[in-house]
């Protein structure tokens, strides 16, 4: 059987349905527009959101570990390079005293350097080891390990390990995540009623056509496809609607390549695509669900 | 009244032979079907209708014709017993089979079943499109079976634009498009005036002449006299009569 006439019937009668039933079509245009909306926000907030933990989190998975002052040179690059030949340690880095100086003034604290000096103390700064790790959860081990070692500073902080700062930091992360993932599913779940609601009420306007293609003995996929396609058809321009006020958005609030919330040009179109893809998801899956009552025997 | 108009209408086909012994098109097996508790709408129904039949099933309302034209088109199973069409059993008819058993008949109803915004023309090929879009021919068929049901000549017109009869007619020419080998007919004359009537029994008649079986569940009691074909009678789900040139008698019996 040639498929072209049955895409062409089935093309057709999903458009005639949206035509016909107009007042439905958008009224589901504008109400899965706004799920969507709200979901392509939540992503992009909780993206942000995300972006700026993890900044939390890069700047946090860094451990400078102080060396004492008597340490040799070479005994501080065996030490570098043994910890470099960890798994967890990303890249490690020796900072003099005379950097960490530099380090210190241009925190501000020069004129505090200075008068230590001039008290005939020399730089009270020490040498120290810097550690780029691979995640904040290997911090802690990395610390516990490195304090045993006796070419560590023998002060009240041998490393600048701060134990409140990285749980309460996994903690946000994950309530970020958790309360993004629920948001998108809850908005998701809203859409599909509605897109659900919105084709039996098309259902129910074409039920004498449905009862006529039962009888006359269309195939049950023959009379599904064309509200299948209907429902494809408001979730997609649901979705280009929403992504266009997004971008809409962006483009009032953003600059160049710096995006809004710090999101990036390539994550923007992630998202539009993601959302006209769940457009075109929920409206299929929504017309199956809404249609199935009309297929009865 | 009625019987003052005949004189005027074509001749009729001459009534067929007795049934052939082909194996029977159509055969009910002590069928019953209850809705919920309450009293079964067919009790204990057995009877078959041969290739080429045409019956006749009478009775009023109520009496079980509507549910028998269901169970026919598998709209509704059987409680206990079994129906079978060319021999299948439609109990055991899975939800996937049922277009292709519906494809091989025809069906009108009272009401029509006409889509409003459609011409003539395109509701008789909506039957086709639905189920074969591929088809070749399509016009063609259409207009064959439109010329067969006497409308050639309405093609572009809506079913709001044509009579009672004519709408009929159109939902006869869609039953028809698929040149089916069982046509039925429940109530097909009931929103229609005694010559409309008439003249949409005759059409029924061309058809069964046609070699198409043809079952017409009717409560009109002047087509059936005046038809002497087959008459199964119902009466409270059970068939009181059944008689190869029977009539219609009030309360819904019948007698030769």
């Amino acid at each position: 059987m040639n498929p072209f006439p049955a895409i062409r019937f089935v093309l057709r009668s999903a458009l005639q349905n949206v035509v016909h039933n107009l007042g439905i079509s958008m009224a589901s245009l504008l109400t899965v527009t706004l799920t969507l909306l709200g979901a392509g926000g939540a992503v992009i907030v909780v993206h942000a959101l995300d972006n700026v933990l993890h900044t939390e989190e890069s700047q946090a998975s860094v451990l400078k570990v102080f060396l004492a002052d008597h340490v040799s040179l070479q005994a501080v690059m065996e030490m570098e390079a043994q910890l470099a030949a960890q798994r967890p340690v990303v890249s490690v880095s020796f900072e003099n005293k005379d950097a960490a100086v530099r380090q210190a003034g241009s925190l501000g604290l020069r004129a505090a350097i200075n008068t230590l000096r001039d008290t005939g103390g020399g730089n009270p700064l020490p040498a120290s080891l810097n550690l780029k790790l691979r995640s904040i959860a290997a911090v802690t081990t990395i610390n516990n390990e490195v304090r045993t070692s006796p070419l560590i500073f023998q002060g009240a902080h041998p490393t600048d390990y701060n134990p409140d700062v990285i749980p309460r930091l996994e903690r946000y992360i994950l309530i970020a995540q958790i309360a993004g993932a629920v948001l998108v599913a809850v908005i998701g779940a809203v859409a599909l009623v509605i897109i659900t609601i919105s084709i039996r009420t098309a259902a129910y306007v074409r039920r004498r056509e449905i009862e006529i293609m039962k009888l006359v003995g269309a195939s049950e996929w023959f009379i599904r496809w064309p509200f299948i396609f209907e429902g494809m058809i408001i979730g997609i321009a649901s979705a280009v609607v929403a992504s266009a006020v997004l971008l809409g958005v962006e483009a009032l609030f953003g600059s160049g390549r710096s995006l809004f919330l710090g999101i990036g040009l390539h994550f923007a179109l992630v998202v539009v695509g993601g959302l006209v893809v769940a457009g075109a998801l929920l409206g299929a899956f929504g017309s199956m669900v809404g249609i199935r009552r009309s297929l009865a025997v | 009244m009625f019987r003052s108009h005949r004189a005027q209408l074509p001749e009729l086909p001459t009534p067929r032979a007795s049934p052939t012994p082909a194996r029977p098109v159509i055969v009910f097996e002590r069928v019953s079907k209850m809705y919920g508790s309450g009293k079964p709408a067919l009790d204990e129904v057995s009877f078959q209708v041969h290739p080429k039949d045409f019956l006749f099933v009478v009775g009023a309302s109520g009496a079980g014709k509507s549910t028998m034209v269901r169970l026919l088109i598998r709209e509704e199973v059987a409680s206990r017993g079994h129906v079978l069409v060319d021999g299948q059993d439609l109990r055991r008819l899975r939800r996937r089979q049922l277009p292709r058993l519906r494809r091989t008949m025809g069906i009108v109803f009272q009401d029509y079943k006409l889509l409003p915004n459609l011409t003539v023309e395109q509701n008789v090929a909506f039957a086709i499109q639905v189920t074969n879009p591929g088809r070749r021919h399509l016009r063609e068929k259409v207009a064959e079976a439109l010329y067969i049901v006497g409308l050639e000549d309405r093609l572009l017109s809506t079913p709001g634009q044509l009579s009672g009869g004519e709408q009929q007619r159109v939902a006869i020419a869609r039953a028809l498009v698929h040149r089916p080998r069982i046509f039925l007919a429940d109530e097909p004359t009931g929103n229609l005036d005694p010559d409309t009537s008439w003249g949409i029994v005759q059409l029924l008649l061309q058809i069964n002449h046609r070699g198409t079986t043809v079952l017409v569940a009717t409560h009109n009691r002047e087509i059936v006299d005046l038809c002497r074909q087959r008459v199964i009678a119902v009466e409270g789900g059970r068939i009181v009569r059944d008689e190869a040139e029977g009539r219609y008698l009030e309360g819904g019996t019948a007698a030769s």
